[in-house]
């Protein structure tokens, strides 16, 4: 009995084994994940994947840091590109995987079952981020490989030289026509989407760059086609203006309307075309307040007084035209003059939260201390919570564009003018802004010894100021040849007398000694600022111009225009070859 | 029936003799073996005359001991004890020495000389629960063990409370490398056997609770009746790909044989930080030590204008402070006249505004077990309940275990179990309200100064205190982590043939749910008098994680003997799947804090994610035993192992591993010698496991979907993106290991000796392949492409004995230390990058420069080597008092050369920092009713380099404004003290890239070997008299210290470090915020009773 129990109980054993041993389920795939062909059938799949492009733009930070190497600015800590020590081991930003991601696209998006419109509108969107990202690498690089396709592991074209900047360039312009061409044209009023007007502007900017830059780049032997390119930045520029759908903002507080493009949460899509968008509620911040005013957080980035000096005053006469312009106390040099300054800096009777806030020297090193792009409000200045959009592209730079272009092929006529620089002078408050007729001699001895065009001048001087802090300047400085200004010394606020403290906004208290030990006793709210005549020291010795940073060896010479390659880079693949100057 | 083992000799004869008839013979032998036994005592009764001696044995709770062997040393004469424990045994002489042997008990030696009657206390130990050993599907006598196997029981955990079982076991075996990071409750740790594993895949020990996967933190340690460890391949092949790096046996208590028992114990424990920082607390010292930073690292040019984000500080600021240092009469709060705000002239010790001067804890612990012929159970229950350190809305840790544990002799050959465990883990843990969620310790060194203050005189919070830990004062900032898991295996045990034939088979079902609340509520402070503002975000988030587990085990086993010969053969089937589903709800916008709810949340910022993974592993495995004369000893494993991980051509492999031994001390050569080495074996092993541990998925092409962090026509979109490059042939990894290990016993066996040496080879690791161009535009896909070696040692010595001073003294020491070092084999890396892995690199290394010393003066620093790569402050201008490097290289320039083995520039190794040498030492003693034991562990050797924002370490050289360690105050350059340890102040040197002291280099490299008394336990077993008068077996109260001393060489420097700990930040709120910014390591004094019935 008990042996046939034992039998049976065996028997069962091993039938149950059999039973789980069979259902060896091992194929499992993730759950919470697309694969390739699950991830491109509808359009809504390919709007998934198309946002993914987004990454490519600057966020708000990158903006918040655009200018962080320029001529303009002074800050703490030296920007070792210009201070010497730089060499292609410490390089960076030969990054590719956005490119894929792209080119990835391009090789999928097919699979979708959705009409031409929506196929080339999605064709259309992959090809300008890939604009996008290879205009980057050429302003960088200079001449870089060109990728249509994703790379397998063994695809030997990993191992390739790079492509030439001709080829490569056309293939961005081919990529932005399309894109010109395909993207749906819908104006958003967001402006955080690409559109057919995004790419627009885009291309003129694009475009702008090109011509510039094989014009003034001699040694590349491009000069012939500069104009080709100038005229797409014409035509691209043109076509925007013309049709009307974005113009300068203007309000009822002309004192505010240009300030008012960066403080607001919501980008003002009047002018904005695209923006990195920032919003409180869904908590996507940059940190503007806390990079400007924090010593140790930021960079304590200033501008230099050379720069300052280029704001026109609002009667329209060149701040630079009277006599000793060097030599006026800070308080009295900021007044009258154009409204976009007391935008900029802090300056007058500029407030925080409801009291007084002169430019700070614990943040400050010139006295002229940017606020453009932060918050009023003391709420966010330790943390990295601001809230205000930042705008990518805006109208401004569009006109800027459509002139300087217009300017270099000689053909601009005084109408342009009117609809490009008058207006931008006009809402900063400028009376009187008509086209010149002399060339500035303060800008052509302190900026642009090579150009003699009195237009050209004014366009470039309007460029510097309406787009300060925005990202532009060291590709400006890059596309003019004028590399050279970023050895500029570094020049501040004039101070009449040593050991004297100084009110800077005419609020009856002074806030600020040039001393070169503190004295033992301290006038209250008095900053001490130490010279010790080797890093910083005043101009004339005991007066003058603050000099800071003077120690500092800076040199850039026309090698450093093309970003050497990382090293390491070159070791892989030999074929790449250093740009000139950095071997 | 249940055979008595006799020791030596004579337990191998009666051993043999029953195995070999048992087959079909049994029930006739049986019977004959128990009339044996019967006659045994009158036939050993020696002719000649002594005195007679009568005596009891009971165990160390006093019980009686049945049936313990009583020989008389040197001679034949030998007795068992009756059912009270009683024996009488004639002596062949006036002296003797009498020989007390019990399974479980070992051995002990008791001199008589006359005296009648005597007694005996027989101590369970570790070495005698050796004597079987626990290992994988099944137990194997230790004398016959082949492979790497070493075995605690239950007593290390004893008389000490613990948050979980494994900090318990932390340095209790050598090579079971347990590394805390800190002093959480909730803290648990990887199992790592014999050292570095694998680079590619990774992979730690497979922990078993009775054979089945589980977390070691959700089991009630009062309930462990051993831990075993399977440390070679041969050993744990039995596991396959999951056993690759060992296998942790978990095995827990079942009820006592045919008797009913009740349990129970309950201690109060009192928590206290086992190191406490000695800070600069003196406002004005602190804000002189402060200015003085900022000042020399901006050149001797700029003083500060605020410290850190929201303190005013000024020149004019710290004359008033030192009016007031000078005048303490002074108040700590004035008005400023022009803003109307509060000045803080504070003298504040943050730590002592943070820390709870006490935390309490306890434990409760009761379980009921007994048993008849067919019927047993098991039932325990635990609480164990610890009070936080904080001092404003403190921690709150309570763990509940609850097991039920049962089996049923269905029929005679039939036995039916079942288990059911259920846990809970409920942790409270107060957050900051800071949007970089680091640590509070972080933050404290961050923002909270002396010269700051936590609260106004109007009693509401400073902004400063709401940076730091004003969330914890106004509450509702917090975690709320609760952690259940509920487990059941059924299992049988079918004696298909009797003591031959069994079948067993086990199906577990566990469910595992843990889920986290984080609340965040804005919090309230005041600038001026009358003027509340906020601070923080609103939101509360859910994470919440479900595991589903199924694992079922089906094997068989026979054993057979011929003649000298002995067979044991196991074939068994494994399977298992898990299913892991992720839930992630977080949203904005509370819409009245004091009801934290989802429902009752608006913000339009929201995240809702889901996620999880599956995998199955199944497994068909073998062992096979053959001994010949328990003298030669030979064991061969395999297991065919399938996993769901690796792609379908890939998902089954084959691991076979083997063993041998040779008991010398069996050999007839041997004889002379027994008398001195009673027991020698040497052992040898060979195996090679495939390691599955690599994360489900890794061979698909998978396109993830995440929210864009970028806002899209007025929303953040989800969006895709390209899918990763999958790896090409990807195969197992392999870990080979060799093990060569020695046993040995001396001077009657009390003294035994355990040896291994082993060599473990991973290799195929699944690393990153060779660098491609960065135009490949993706991660470089991971291959089977590096090599691993590990090889090191264990040695245990254990020492056991009994004297009798009027009563016996019972005392065992236990001594370990193991060792292990790791190398790369095989590595992509061509270039030879020192910051890479690299070829026959040592695992642990640490490159940096050699600190030559402080420059004396201004020549020293003018005919010195270009320093200019190191920065000492914003403008870079060296001075006397700054760091001087080595220059190794002889070419002038200070720097990083290359960064390749061929051109390190000034680097070189200037230490590792693996633990080496880790020791443990065990001391135990009982006499009379008292008994004693304490336990130290320690590691022999490890260097530690300090790190960036270690602020304990570096004080104001790492931020001006953070702490202000005096060890470090006392000990910086100045002209008038050249010799210091710290160089000339200067703030941020050690925290910016290429700092002066951030820069890895010897001077500042520490040496955090350390030795630390981690239990301590003094204890009183209650007179018996007293103790059955109220209905008990055993009462005794104890006395338990942990973590109450400790030394390390790094105390010379600072004392403000715990060198256990040293490593790491809080993992749950931020693991990168610098060493030490962690829950701080706790001492814990406890007192106890344990009570039988």
């Amino acid at each position: 009995m008990n042996a046939m129990k034992r039998t049976y109980f065996t028997i069962l054993t091993v039938a149950a084994v059999a039973f789980v041993g069979c259902k060896k389920n091992l194929d499992l795939k993730p759950f919470d994940k697309l694969s390739p062909g699950t991830a491109f059938n509808t359009e809504k799949d390919l709007q998934l994947y198309a946002n993914s492009f987004y990454n490519i733009l600057p966020a708000g930070n990158d903006i918040v840091r655009g200018d962080a190497l320029s001529d303009y600015l002074v800050g703490s800590t030296p920007n070792t590109y210009v201070y010497g020590t730089f060499n292609p081991t410490l390089a960076t930003g030969w990054k590719w995987d956005d490119l894929r991601n792209v080119n990835y696209f391009l090789e999928h998006y097919q699979q979708a079952n959705v009409t031409p419109e929506a196929s080339a509108h999605y064709q259309g969107l992959a090809r300008f981020f890939r604009a996008w990202f290879y205009f980057d690498m050429v302003k960088k690089f200079g001449d870089v490989p060109w990728y249509g396709k994703t790379l397998a592991v063994d695809d030997p074209d990993l191992y390739k030289g790079r492509d030439p900047r001709t080829l490569v360039m056309d293939s961005v312009l081919a990529d932005l026509n399309y894109a010109c061409d395909h993207i749906r044209d819908t104006k958003d009023a967001t402006a955080s989407q690409i559109t057919k007007w995004v790419a627009l502007a885009f291309k003129s900017r694009v475009c702008l760059f090109e011509g510039t830059f094989r014009k003034y780049h001699t040694e590349l032997n491009l000069t012939s086609t500069a104009d080709k390119w100038l005229n797409d930045a014409v035509t691209a520029a043109d076509a925007l203006i013309t049709s009307k759908k974005y113009s300068l903002h203007t309000s009822t507080t002309p004192a505010a309307d240009y300030r008012d493009l960066f403080r607001n949460e919501n980008p003002l899509s009047d002018e904005v075309l695209l923006a990195a968008v920032n919003n409180k509620s869904l908590r996507v911040f940059n940190d503007a307040n806390w990079y400007w005013t924090s010593a140790t957080y930021g960079g304590r980035f200033s501008f230099i007084k050379k720069f300052i000096n280029t704001y026109l005053k609002q009667d329209g006469t060149r701040f630079t035209d009277q006599p000793s312009y060097n030599e006026i106390p800070f308080a009295t040099e900021v007044k009258n003059r154009d409204l976009r300054l007391q935008q900029t800096i802090r300056m007058g009777n500029y407030t925080r939260d409801g009291a007084v806030a002169p430019p700070d020297f614990t943040y400050t090193y010139t006295g002229y201390m940017p606020l453009k792009l932060t918050l009023d409000s003391k709420a966010t200045d330790g943390v990295a919570e601001n809230y205000n959009s930042l705008p990518l592209i805006r109208y401004a730079e569009v006109l800027l564009n459509y002139a300087e272009a217009k300017a270099e092929l000689n053909t601009f006529a005084s109408t342009d003018w009117d609809k490009t620089i008058k207006a931008l002078r006009t809402r900063a408050g400028i009376a009187n802004a008509t086209m010149p007729t002399t060339a500035d001699t303060y800008l052509q001895q302190n900026y642009y010894n090579d150009i003699s065009s009195p237009v050209l001048l004014e366009i470039r001087r309007e460029r510097g100021i309406e787009l300060a802090l925005e990202g532009f300047r060291y590709d400006d400085l890059k596309r003019w040849k004028a590399g050279k200004l970023l050895e500029n010394q570094y020049d501040g606020m004039y101070v009449p007398a040593m050991n004297t403290p100084y009110d800077l906004n005419e609020d009856g208290k002074p806030d600020v000694a040039v001393v070169t030990k503190v004295p033992s006793t301290k006038v209250p709210g008095v900053y001490y600022f130490i010279i010790d005549n080797v890093q910083n020291k005043l101009s004339e010795g005991t007066k003058g111009r603050l000099i800071v940073m003077d120690n500092l060896k800076r040199s850039y010479d026309d090698y450093k225009y093309l970003y050497p390659i990382p090293y390491d880079e070159i070791v892989l693949n030999p074929a790449l070859q250093q740009n000139p100057g950095w071997q | 029936m249940k055979p008595t083992i006799f020791y030596n000799r004579r337990k191998r004869l009666n051993y043999t003799f029953r195995a070999r008839y048992s087959s079909f013979w049994a029930p006739f032998f049986s019977s004959l073996f128990a009339l044996l036994l019967l006659f045994h005592c009158p036939l050993s009764a020696h002719p000649f005359s002594g005195p007679e001696v009568k005596g009891k044995v009971s165990d160390e709770k006093g019980a009686p001991l049945s049936g313990v062997t009583v020989n008389v040393k040197g001679t034949s004469i030998g007795t068992t004890t009756g059912p009270d424990g009683s024996f009488t045994i004639q002596l062949p002489g006036k002296e003797a020495t009498l020989i007390f042997s019990y399974i479980g008990y070992g051995t002990a030696e008791l001199k008589v000389n006359g005296q009648s009657p005597v007694t005996m206390i027989m101590r369970q130990n570790d070495a005698s629960l050796q004597n079987v050993v626990v290992i994988g599907y099944g137990t194997q006598k230790k004398v016959n063990l082949t492979g790497a196997v070493d075995q605690v029981g239950g007593e290390v955990l004893e008389n000490r409370p613990l948050p979980n079982l494994t900090r318990g076991l932390q340095g209790v075996i050598p090579n079971l490398n347990i590394r805390m990071t800190d002093g959480k409750p909730t803290r648990g740790a990887t199992y790592n056997v014999r050292g570095a594993t694998s680079i590619g895949a990774g992979g730690n020990a497979l922990v078993l609770i009775d054979g089945v996967p589980g977390d070691p933190n959700l089991i009630n340690p009062d309930d462990v009746e051993s831990v075993s460890v399977l440390k070679d391949a041969a050993s744990a092949a039995i596991y396959g790909a999951r056993g690759t790096f060992g296998v942790v046996l978990i095995t827990t208590k079942k009820a006592p044989k045919n008797r009913t028992k009740i349990n129970y114990s309950s201690s109060v424990s009192l928590n206290d930080r086992t190191v406490k920082p000695d800070l600069v607390t003196d406002g004005y010292n602190w804000a002189k030590t402060f200015d003085s930073a900022y000042y020399t690292w901006n050149d001797y040019k700029a003083h500060p204008q605020k410290v850190n984000s929201v303190f005013p500080f000024s020149l004019g600021y710290l004359d008033e402070l030192k009016k007031r240092h000078d005048d303490p009469s002074l108040p700590l709060v004035d008005l400023d006249p022009v803003t109307g705000e509060y000045v803080y002239y504070g003298n504040t010790d943050w730590l002592h505004e943070l820390y709870a001067d006490q935390n309490p804890s306890t434990e409760q612990n009761l379980n009921v077990s007994g048993s008849s012929d067919k019927v047993s159970y098991y039932l325990s229950g635990r609480y164990m309940g610890q009070h936080g350190i904080f001092r404003y809305n403190p921690d709150q840790y309570k763990t509940y275990n609850l097991r039920a544990n049962g089996s049923v002799q269905a029929t005679k050959w039939l036995k039916l179990e079942n288990d059911l465990t259920y846990s809970q883990v409920h942790y409270f843990y107060p957050l900051l309200n800071h949007p970089s969620n680091t640590p509070v310790w972080r933050r404290v060194s961050d923002e909270a100064f002396p010269i700051a203050m936590l609260k106004n005189p109007d009693g509401t919070l400073t902004q400063n205190a709401s940076i730091v830990f004003g969330s914890f004062v106004s509450g509702n900032n917090y975690s709320d982590l609760t952690r259940q898991q509920v487990r059941n295996t059924s299992r049988f045990t079918a004696n298909i043939l009797p003591n031959k034939w069994r079948v067993s088979g086990d199906l577990t079902f566990m469910k595992v749910n843990e889920t986290e609340n984080r609340l965040y509520t804005p919090v309230p402070y005041s600038t001026k008098p009358g003027n509340m503002l906020e601070r923080g975000e609103s939101k509360m988030n859910q994470d919440e994680d479900k595991t589903n587990y199924l694992g079922f085990n089906i094997y068989s086993d026979y054993e057979q003997h011929f003649g000298k010969h002995y067979f044991k053969a196991l074939v068994g089937y494994n399977y298992e799947h898990s299913l892991l589903k992720s839930l992630y709800i977080q949203r904005d916008g509370l819409i009245n804090n004091s009801l934290p709810d989802f429902t009752l949340l608006d913000g339009q910022n929201y995240t809702l994610t889901g996620g999880g993974n599956e995998w199955t592993t199944l497994g068909g495995f073998f062992r096979f035993n053959y001994n010949f004369d328990e003298k030669y000893l030979l064991e061969i494993n395999g297991r065919y192992d399938g996993t769901s991980k690796f792609p379908q051509d890939q998902q089954f492999g084959f691991f076979p591993s083997a063993s041998v031994g040779w008991r010398i001390s069996r050999e007839a050569f041997w004889e002379k010698l027994e008398s001195v080495i009673p027991d020698l074996k040497i052992r040898a092993s060979y195996g090679s496991l495939g390691n599955g541990n690599i994360s489900p998925y890794q061979f698909l092409e998978v396109m993830g979907v995440s929210k864009l962090n970028r806002v899209l026509n007025g929303v953040l979109p989800s969006s895709t993106q390209k899918p990763n490059v999958i790896p090409n042939g990807l195969t197992w990894e392999k870990a080979t290991s060799t093990n060569l290990g020695m046993d040995m016993g001396f001077l009657n066996n009390r003294l035994t000796a355990t040896f291994d040496w082993y060599t473990r080879y991973t290799t195929n690791m699944f690393t990153t392949g060779l660098p491609l161009p960065a135009v490949f535009g993706a991660a470089v896909p991971k291959g089977n492409y590096a090599d691993l070696k590990t090889r090191g040692w264990e040695i245990s010595v254990s020492w056991n004995d009994a004297t009798n001073w009027s009563k016996p003294l019972h005392y065992n020491f236990r001594f370990t230390l193991a060792d292990n070092v790791a190398f790369i084999e095989k590595y992509n890396n061509p270039l030879g990058l020192i910051d890479t892995y690299h070829k026959g690199q040592r695992l642990g290394d640490i490159w940096g420069f050699e600190t030559e010393g402080l420059f004396n003066d201004a020549d020293d620093i003018k005919g010195h080597a270009d320093q200019s790569y190191i920065r000492v402050s914003a403008a870079n201008t060296q001075l006397p008092g700054d760091v001087k490097f080595r220059d190794l290289n002889n070419d002038g320039v200070i720097n990083l050369g290359n960064s390749t083995l061929d051109s390190p520039g000034d680097r070189k190794i200037i230490g590792n920092d693996q633990p080496r040498y880790l020791f443990s030492f065990t001391a135990g003693g009982e006499y009379s009713n008292f008994f004693i034991s304490a336990f130290f562990q320690g590691v022999g050797k490890r260097d530690f380099w300090p790190g960036s924002d270690n602020a304990l370490f570096w004080g104001a050289y790492n931020r001006p404004y953070s702490w202000h360690p005096v060890s470090v105050e006392n000990n910086m350059w100045t002209p008038d003290n050249p010799n210091a340890y710290f160089p000339r102040l200067r703030g941020y040197v050690a925290l910016n890239s290429r700092g002066e002291l951030q820069v890895t280099q010897s001077r500042y490299l520490q040496n955090v070997a350390y030795v630390r008394l981690k239990n301590l336990t003094i204890g009183y077993n209650l007179p018996k008299k007293l103790v059955s008068k109220a209905g008990m077996s055993t009462a005794r109260v104890y006395f338990t210290g942990q973590n109450i001393w400790t030394w390390s060489p790094m105390y010379r420097i600072t004392k403000d470090l715990d060198p256990e700990v040293i490593e790491g930040s809080d993992p749950e709120t931020n693991p990168d915020s610098g060493n030490g910014m962690a829950y701080p390591m706790l001492k814990t004094y406890t007192l106890g009773i344990n009570l039988s019935f």
